[in-house]
């Protein structure tokens, strides 16, 4: 056997064991990458470059854009967004025969959007939309399967930190912007897929009818959902349109959260530390994940794991279609134990050549990955999204299980479409020449 | 033991929200003046840049004595307390070693030389050495935390 044969077992073998047996996931990849650089190179050079790699593998100003967007949520998320934003989908939608199903996955977008964190949507909405749907006639589990799957959107809704993580990953070949532009459709076609869902299986229940909304009460609850919203287009906009960039986007979203966080008197000065603490908190979660990858991605491209991998999948399996469908499954089991960012960061180096290989488009790719992992974060063992759910909804995990199976099919039919129409993720990019 | 842990919580806190308030100034500023001021300031970009490396770093540390890292501990909630204890101990062993070997050695050595060769940033013509030294930095405190938390599993009270 070859060095590299033995060194790409020697890393996958330590990364998965030290990762079952417990270790944190960004020391797993940092050790066993130390671990087979030290069995290709000399010692000492090699802890060098790993701590070298770890520091300048992050040095980027494209993503600062992500502790200013984990700050922005954060500030909208205290300033009590999630109540207007609720209000503002009742009206829209509450007056629909099982209408409050529509209001928690529209309330779920919404939120997953602006705060750009899906567990902080699972838990906000799901703790105001349980009790209403439960006198509307939802059973508990049937609302926390629904807020489960449909706080999964605001990742692929811009802006998403997950998506500025894939663009790393993808060393360039994907821009922020165009990311976060191809995310819509996808992310609104899961939100319609999961309300079909919910219209069919809200039948079978025996649901109250909501009353009817004037015109007036609509009108007043947008107005104060209104400016919340009114940040997306902003940071959107700004982009797409190329004023600023992701990063300044995320800056200028931050001094607006915090405007109107100061002048809806939500937040107040004496807040700030704690705001600040908590967001560099979940901030260096993502960026120590990062810091490690860069390092194991960096001894990747020194095995040439990418070419080696492109090589025997294309030899291997000769149709496309196939390849795409052995990806996809391949994703979706990684999904079921992992979490995304660190997903993204150690499969997107491995598949992104073999897909460009076969003429994909890296952002179509990109919103592909992060659509099927979405799928992992609503299953066991490891369901982020699973366990804050049900959580929220107070009642156990195995209870979610079964109302969930549909929700997730309709999830995995929509990443399906989305896989082998190109368009739906591509055609808005195109519109707008990114 | 415990007045350190504390102590040094507080200190890495204060840094930690001082590192993150002059980052979203610094690049508000940079906004401000492109856009209002009509000027571009060359070291806007090169200090978010540095404080970015620092506040993940030093926040790796902090989350490191916080236990907050990012884990697959869906198979650890299944061995009894006893066990639990033990394989706890061992995975901050494992990390202490990463922060030893890799953080302090590799990157003090990441330090040296590059203080040696005398690199300076472009913009701000301050030495990359000194923002490499937050590597070291926080491996040493790692290795602080990592034996706060062995201790700390050893005489935690076993719950049933």
């Amino acid at each position: 056997m070859s060095i590299e044969i033995i060194s790409i077992i020697l890393l996958f073998v330590s990364f998965f064991g030290l990762l079952l047996y417990g270790v944190p996931v960004a020391f797993c990849i940092g050790i066993s990458t130390t671990l087979v650089i030290g069995l290709n190179i000399a010692f000492v050079p090699g802890i060098t470059t790993v701590s070298q790699r770890m520091t300048t593998g992050i040095d980027s100003f494209a993503l600062l854009a992500i502790p200013f967007f984990v700050l922005a949520g954060e500030l909208m998320n205290r300033g009590g967004i999630a109540n207007r934003l609720i209000n503002f989908a009742k009206s829209l939608m509450g007056s629909l025969p099982g209408g409050l199903a529509y209001v928690n996955i529209l309330a779920a977008m919404l939120f997953g959007a602006i705060s750009g964190s899906a567990v902080a949507a699972a838990s906000a909405i799901g703790s105001v939309m349980t009790e209403r749907m439960e006198d509307e006639g939802y059973p508990r589990p049937l609302s926390a399967a629904l807020n489960i799957t449909s706080s999964t959107t605001g990742l692929l809704i811009p802006p998403s930190n997950v998506l500025i993580v894939y663009a790393l990953a993808s060393g360039g070949a994907a821009s922020v912007a165009s990311l976060f532009i191809a995310g819509y459709l996808p992310g609104l076609l899961v939100g319609v897929a999961l309300m079909i869902v919910a219209a069919i299986i809200s039948r079978k229940h025996d649901i109250k009818q909501g009353e009817k909304t004037s015109v007036k009460k609509l009108f007043s609850d947008f107005r104060k959902a209104f400016l919340s919203l009114l940040m997306l287009v902003i940071i959107v906009g700004g982009i797409v349109k190329g004023i600023f960039t992701a990063t300044e986007a995320a800056a200028v979203a931050v001094l607006y959260a915090l405007i109107l966080g100061f002048s809806y008197k939500t937040i107040s000065l004496k807040d700030l530390p704690s705001i600040l603490l908590s967001s560099a908190k979940t901030t260096a979660i993502v960026m120590f994940l990062i810091c490690t990858s860069m390092a194991m991605s960096w001894l990747f491209s020194f095995e040439s794991i990418p070419q080696l991998m492109t090589g025997f999948l294309l030899d291997t399996v000769s149709n496309p279609i196939m390849i795409f469908i052995l990806i996809n499954l391949t994703l979706l089991i990684v999904g079921t134990f992992m979490d995304m960012t660190p997903a993204i960061l150690i499969f997107t180096p491995i598949f992104l050549p073999v897909v460009t290989a076969l003429g994909m488009d890296p952002v179509h790719f990109g919103i592909i990955m992060v659509l099927n992992l979405c799928i992992g974060l609503c299953t066991p063992p490891v369901g982020t999204l699973l366990f804050v759910g049900s959580g929220v909804a107070k009642i156990s995990v195995s209870e979610v299980i079964k109302p969930l199976i549909p929700f997730i099919a309709a999830m995995v039919g929509v990443l399906m479409l989305i896989t082998f129409f190109e368009g739906i993720s591509l055609w808005l990019p195109r519109l707008f020449g990114l | 033991m415990n007045k350190t842990y504390q102590l040094i919580n507080r200190c890495i806190e204060f840094m930690l929200i001082a590192i993150f308030a002059l980052l979203v100034l610094d690049v508000l500023w940079q906004v401000f003046g492109r856009y209002v001021l009509n000027q571009s300031f060359s070291f806007t970009e090169e200090f978010a840049r540095f404080a970015l490396i620092w506040l993940s770093i030093l926040g790796a540390a902090y989350l490191s004595g916080k236990r907050e890292h990012l884990t697959m501990d869906f198979l650890i909630k299944k061995l009894t307390p006893q066990k639990r204890k033990r394989r706890m101990q061992i995975i901050e062993i494992l990390m202490f070693l990463f922060a030893l070997i890799v953080m302090v050695v590799g990157g003090g050595n990441l330090v040296y030389t590059t203080l040696y060769l005398g690199q300076v940033s472009p913009a701000m013509n301050i030495s990359l050495g000194f923002v490499y030294a937050i590597v070291p930095l926080s491996g040493l405190l790692m290795m602080f935390y990592a034996i706060y938390n062995i201790n700390f599993y050893q005489y935690q009270k076993v719950e049933g």
